[in-house]
C-alpha cells in the first residue's frame, strides 16, 4: 500500500482515496494493482506491491531469476500431493524510447501488442513519473491509417538536452481507474485483474489438498517468457492461467460468444493452445456444482501463459480461466465486477477439492 | 492388422488436436504386441518402448568406455486438423479452425459435430445465384460459412456448446495401384509406418532401445513431439510426416512421385550423420528415396525435437501425399510399408560406434579415455 502511494506521480486527492471514499475493498485493490507501473521487463513495482499484499498468507514466497513472484501454499492432503500452478502476469504492454530528436520529441517502439489507433492523444508514464502525450504526424496521414512510426511522444521538453527521458526508457499507458458500478475500467486490466484474482484466491483459500503455487509472472506480453521459466521450476501437475479474453458483445463485434457479466470464461481454445479437456471440464463441473455462472471461450487471436506451461518439460495438463474484457490492449480495459468475484469464487472452489484428471 | 486396414481404421476415426483419445486407444492396441513397455505422457502422446540388446562388447569394457544403450525415437503424429464451434446463431453453427484446413474446399463438406451426441452436418454457404460477380470469383471466407445439422435452434443449444469440436465425415476409398484417399492421412499414415517398423524389428536384432511414438497436437504447434522427446531424451529422433507428391501444375522440385518411395530431408533441421545413415541404409537395401532440401523450418515435429533439452540429432522422412489438408488426401500403401521397412533397418543399424560419432569422439580418443578409466579404477 505504502509503495503504491509513493510510486504514484499524481498525489491522491482525498476524495480519490479508495479507503476513505468507502470503495469496495476488491475495487480498491484492483485500483492499486492496475494503476501501478510495469511494462514487460520492468515489473519490480508491481511485484513489491503484490508481495506486500500477500504477506502472511503463503508458506513460502520467492522470486526466481527472471523476476517471477512465486508464492506456495502447502496442501493438507496426504503426500505425494499434486502441484497446482496458477499464473497471472504482472507485466503490461507499453512502449520504449528509441530516439529523441533535437526538439525533444521521443520516438518509440512497442512493448507487446500495441495498436497505433489507440494511442493518439493518450498519455504514457515513465518509471521516474514523467508523463508523455502521444502525438502524431498529421501532414501525410489520416487518423485511421496511423502507424507507430508516424507517432511520437511529447514529454514537454523543448530540446534534446532538457528531455527528462532518454533512449531505452520504457513507459506504460497512464490512465486511472474508474468505477462505473457494475463495470470497472482501467489500464492494464490485462493482466493485473488476473493478479487480483490470484491475491484474493490465496487470501480466501482456507485449505487445499494440493500444494498450490500462485505465480505472478513477468514478460507475458513479449512471449510468455516468465511462465516458461517458472513452470520449468515449479514442475506442476496441473496449470491454470488467469488472464483476460475479448468479448463479442459490443456493436458490430467479431463473432465470439463471450459476453461481459455472463460469468468467467473457461477457455477451450485460443490462437496458441487447446486447453486440456480434463482441465476445461474440471472448471466447468466445479462451476456447476458451486452454482457459479460460466461461459466457454474460443478465442481466435492471442494466447496466454497457459500455452507456455502446457509444453513445459514432458507436458502439463493446462487450461485458462479468463475474465471477459472489452477493449483489450487499450488504455481503457473494461470488466464486469461480478465476473471478477465469480472468477475468484470458482478458483477457490476448484482448489479446495480433490482433483482427478481423467 | 495389415498396413492398409490399420490406416483405414485410423483415418475413419476422429481426433482433432487436443482430442486424440479415440485414436490413442487404437494406437496402444496396435503397439502392444511389439512393445516391452507402453506409457502415455501428460499431454496424451503414446510411447512404446522396444528394448534393444545393449552394447555389443563385454559389459565391463563397455562400462569403462562409458557406453550405454542408445535410444532412438521414431514418431508420427496422430492428431488431425478440424473445426470448432465459436457461436450458435439461429440454430446454425459458426466455427473456427483447429490447425489449417484448406479453406477453399470447406463449402459442401460433410462433417460430424462432437457435441453431447455426434451430429451429422454439412458446411453451407450462400448459393452462387445470389452472389455478385465479384464474390463468385473469390474464396468464401470462413466467417461467411456455417454448419447446418438440421435441428431447430432450441435442440441445437441442448446438444451443442461453444468449444465443441468438428471433424470431416469421410470414409477411405481405394484407388487403383494400391493408393487410398481419405481424411487425416496426414499424419496417421506415419503412425502406420511406425507400427510397420515395429513389426519388422520383431524379426531383427537391434542393440539400441527403440521408442515408437504417436504424438498429439502437431497441427497446433508441434507440442506432443516437444514434450515426448523431453521425456525420452533420445540420442537420435526420426520424424515422419507427409510432403507433397508429384501432381499436375506442381513443380517437380521438392516433390516426390507417389508410390515412388519417400523423401529423406536434408538441411539445418537435420543432423548430417543421421541423414547420412538413413540414406546409406536405404541404398544398401535398394529402397527408393528422393533427397528433399529443406532450407530452414521443416514445419514438422523434427523442428521441435531438435532443440529439446541439450539438443537432439534429428532426421526426417517424408511420405508423399497429394491434396494435403483436404478430405481427399491421397497416399500409396506401398510407400507407407516401405518407409516402415527403412525405419526398422535404420534402427537395427545403430551401434555403439554411432553414439560415439554423434558425440564427435574418434576411435583413438575413446580408447585413450577407456585406458585412463581403467588405470584410475586400479589406483583406487
Amino acid at each position: 500500500m505504502a509503495t503504491a502511494k509513493k510510486a504514484t506521480h499524481f498525489p491522491l486527492l482525498d476524495n480519490d482515496d479508495p479507503q476513505s471514499s468507502g470503495m469496495h475493498p476488491l475495487k480498491a485493490l484492483t485500483k492499486r494493482i492496475t494503476e501501478a507501473y510495469g511494462p514487460s521487463g520492468y515489473e519490480q513495482g508491481v511485484r513489491e506491491l503484490i508481495r506486500d499484499e500477500i504477506k502472511g498468507f503463503a508458506d513460502e514466497v520467492r522470486v526466481d531469476a527472471l523476476g517471477n513472484l512465486i508464492a506456495r501454499k502447502k496442501g493438507t492432503g496426504p503426500t505425494p500431493r499434486k502441484k497446482v500452478m496458477l499464473a497471472a502476469h504482472m507485466d503490461e504492454i507499453g512502449v520504449i524510447v528509441t530516439h529523441i530528436d533535437e526538439k525533444g520529441f521521443a520516438r518509440f517502439a512497442p512493448i507487446g501488442g500495441v495498436y497505433p489507433l489507440t494511442l493518439f492523444g493518450q498519455r504514457c508514464r515513465f518509471a521516474n513519473g514523467v508523463v508523455g502525450v502521444f502525438g502524431r504526424e498529421i501532414k501525410d496521414s489520416t487518423a485511421t491509417e496511423v502507424t507507430l512510426n508516424k507517432l511520437f511522444i511529447d514529454v514537454g521538453a523543448t530540446s534534446k538536452d532538457d528531455a527528462p527521458v532518454g533512449v531505452g526508457d520504457p513507459a506504460g499507458f497512464w490512465r486511472d481507474f474508474s468505477d462505473l458500478g457494475n463495470r470497472i475500467v482501467s489500464k492494464a486490466m490485462d493482466d493485473r485483474i488476473g493478479c487480483v484474482v490470484l491475491i484474493e484466491v490465496l487470501k480466501q483459500l482456507k485449505k487445499s489438498p494440493h500444494d498450490v503455487y500462485f505465480v505472478f509472472t513477468v514478460q507475458e506480453e513479449v512471449g510468455l517468457r516468465g511462465a516458461t521459466t517458472s513452470a520449468y521450476g515449479v514442475q506442476p501437475d496441473l496449470a491454470i492461467a488467469v488472464d483476460v479474453t475479448g468479448t463479442g458483445d459490443t456493436p458490430e463485434a467479431n463473432t465470439m460468444a463471450v459476453q461481459l457479466g455472463k460469468g468467467p470464461a473457461i477457455k477451450v481454445k485460443d490462437a496458441g493452445m487447446l486447453a486440456h479437456p480434463a482441465v476445461k471440464n474440471l472448471l466447468a463441473e466445479t462451476a456447476k456444482e458451486a452454482k457459479i455462472p460460466y461461459q466457454f471461450e474460443v478465442l481466435t487471436g492471442g494466447t496466454t501463459d497457459a500455452m507456455a506451461m502446457q509444453t513445459t518439460r514432458e507436458g502439463v495438463p493446462a487450461g485458462c480461466l479468463s475474465v471477459p474484457t472489452r477493449y483489450v490492449h487499450t488504455p481503457s480495459e473494461m470488466i464486469d465486477f461480478n465476473d471478477l468475484q465469480n472468477s475468484i469464487k470458482l478458483l477457490v472452489a476448484v482448489l479446495g477439492k480433490q482433483i482427478k484428471l481423467d | 492388422m495389415s498396413a492398409k486396414d490399420f490406416l483405414k481404421k485410423l483415418s475413419e476415426a476422429h481426433g482433432v488436436s487436443g482430442y486424440e483419445h479415440a485414436i490413442r486407444e487404437m494406437v496402444i492396441a496396435e503397439f502392444k504386441p511389439y512393445a516391452d513397455e507402453i506409457s502415455v505422457t501428460p499431454m496424451g502422446s503414446v510411447i512404446a518402448l522396444k528394448r534393444g540388446a545393449g552394447p555389443s562388447m563385454r559389459s565391463t569394457l563397455s562400462r569403462a568406455e562409458g557406453l550405454r544403450t542408445g535410444k532412438v525415437l521414431i514418431e508420427g503424429h496422430m492428431d488431425e486438423i478440424g473445426l470448432m464451434v465459436t457461436e450458435i446463431e439461429q440454430g446454425f453453427l459458426r466455427f473456427t479452425q483447429v490447425g489449417g484446413f484448406d479453406v477453399r474446399v470447406l463449402p459442401s463438406q460433410e462433417v460430424i459435430v462432437h457435441g453431447k451426441q455426434k451430429l451429422r452436418g454439412i458446411i453451407g454457404a450462400r448459393p452462387p445465384h445470389v452472389l455478385t460477380a465479384d464474390e463468385r470469383e473469390k474464396v468464401i471466407p470462413m466467417s461467411d460459412l456455417w454448419i447446418d445439422v438440421g435441428l431447430p435452434e432450441a435442440r441445437v443449444r441442448e446438444l451443442v456448446q461453444v468449444g465443441d469440436w468438428i471433424t470431416y465425415a469421410r470414409d477411405v476409398i481405394d484407388l487403383k495401384n494400391n493408393l487410398v484417399a481419405g481424411k487425416s492421412l496426414d499424419d496417421r499414415a506415419a503412425v502406420v509406418s511406425v507400427v510397420e517398423a515395429l513389426k519388422s524389428l520383431a524379426t531383427m536384432k537391434h542393440t539400441w532401445d527403440v521408442y515408437a511414438v504417436a504424438n498429439v497436437q502437431e497441427e497446433v504447434g508441434l507440442k506432443g513431439a516437444q514434450t515426448s522427446a523431453f521425456r525420452i531424451n533420445p540420442d537420435v529422433a526420426i520424424a515422419l510426416d507427409v510432403s507433397h507428391a508429384e501432381q499436375p501444375n506442381t513443380p517437380e522440385i521438392g516433390t516426390v512421385p507417389l508410390g515412388g518411395g519417400m523423401g529423406i530431408a536434408i538441411g539445418p533441421n537435420i543432423h548430417p550423420l543421421v541423414y547420412e545413415k538413413l540414406t546409406e541404409v536405404a541404398k544398401a537395401n535398394e529402397i527408393a528415396f528422393k533427397v528433399l532440401a529443406e532450407a530452414g523450418a521443416t514445419g514438422t515435429d523434427a523442428w521441435a525435437m531438435q532443440v529439446v533439452r541439450e539438443g537432439i540429432p534429428t532426421g526426417l522422412i517424408d511420405i508423399p501425399l497429394r491434396y494435403m489438408h483436404t478430405s481427399v488426401e491421397t497416399i500409396s500403401i506401398t510407400d507407407v510399408e516401405r518407409i516402415g521397412r527403412l525405419l526398422a533397418l535404420f534402427c537395427a543399424s545403430l551401434d555403439d560406434k554411432f553414439i560415439k560419432q554423434l558425440r564427435g569422439e574418434t576411435e583413438e580418443a575413446t580408447r585413450k579415455s577407456a585406458k585412463e578409466t581403467r588405470k584410475n579404477a586400479k589406483k583406487k
